[in-house]
């Protein structure tokens, strides 16, 4: 099998890191509207209700991020590695976060 | 008989949350034996995972908003409250992570996988990690379905049994 590129594509790289952050900003988000009720009621005015809020904000953050890493090449540069380890770390963090704060919260 | 269209879809929500766990799962074996005649098939299954995890969002939101407000009434009177506080709230945001690894699947998976070990253990990677989440909400989901029957029964029979 001949190997022709090492390095992930350009929306491959892009994309994984717009992924890694998303999901660590939706955690974060998951956890300031639980501590902050108020931006919980303004999250619930947006779009009916804070969830639905939520999940339009995840997914808009990741087409926007993703699109405006692809088109640099930076997101290309990194080593496939660090960008799987970026991701496989955010979405740890970000899972047992979520579980941790619902627990002593 | 009596199915409501609650019962379809919650039923139908959690159907499709099984599906794209197996979609991911079809990419991952794929995956393992990547070659140029099967790119085809990993892409389709790659978007197969992420529709079904887009269809499980939107008749789980749906039921969320419309039907669950009774639900999380009742097992907070109940003597399993958690099944709500904590595996309700962490289902429904850990949902999320998924939701965004099989909408990243599809485009990891138009690398030539066949051709670059990397990106194919980026797919891997990304398939193992929505199979594992799926399964955790898929636990999660059977907690809360039974802290909800527990809670009935405890109405009927006045104490736990």
């Amino acid at each position: 099998m001949k190997v022709e590129n090492e390095r992930l594509g350009r929306s491959g790289a892009g994309f994984a890191i717009a992924a890694s952050i998303t999901i660590l900003s939706s955690t974060a988000l998951a956890w300031a509207k639980d501590a902050y009720k108020p931006l919980n009621s303004f999250m619930n005015v947006l779009a009916w209700h804070n969830w639905i809020t939520h999940g339009l904000v995840d997914v808009i953050l990741f087409s926007g991020l993703g699109l405006i890493f692809s088109r640099n090449n930076w997101a290309e540069r990194i080593t496939p590695n660090r960008l799987i380890t970026f991701l496989v770390a955010a979405v740890v963090v970000a899972g047992v976060g979520l579980f941790v704060w619902y627990a002593a919260f | 008989m009596v199915v409501t269209s609650s019962d379809v879809i919650l039923l139908a929500h959690s159907t499709f949350g099984v599906l794209g766990i197996l979609s991911a799962l079809w990419v991952f074996v794929e995956t393992l034996n990547a070659r140029e005649e099967n790119a085809g098939r990993i892409r389709k299954a790659a978007f197969i995972a992420a529709l079904c995890m887009v269809v499980t969002w939107i008749l789980g939101g749906y039921w969320y908003v419309h039907f669950y407000p009774l639900d999380r009434a009742l097992i907070l009177k109940g003597p399993w409250p958690f099944a709500h506080t904590l595996f309700m709230e962490t289902k429904e945001h850990l949902f999320f992570i998924s939701l965004i690894l099989s909408l990243y699947l599809p485009i990891a998976a138009s690398d030539k996988l066949y051709a670059n070990p990397n990106a194919r253990k980026m797919v891997l990677c990304v398939a193992m990690l929505i199979a594992l989440s799926g399964l955790a909400i898929e636990g999660s989901g059977a907690i809360i379905n039974h802290g909800a029957k527990v809670a009935l029964l405890y109405r009927i029979t006045g104490a736990g049994r």
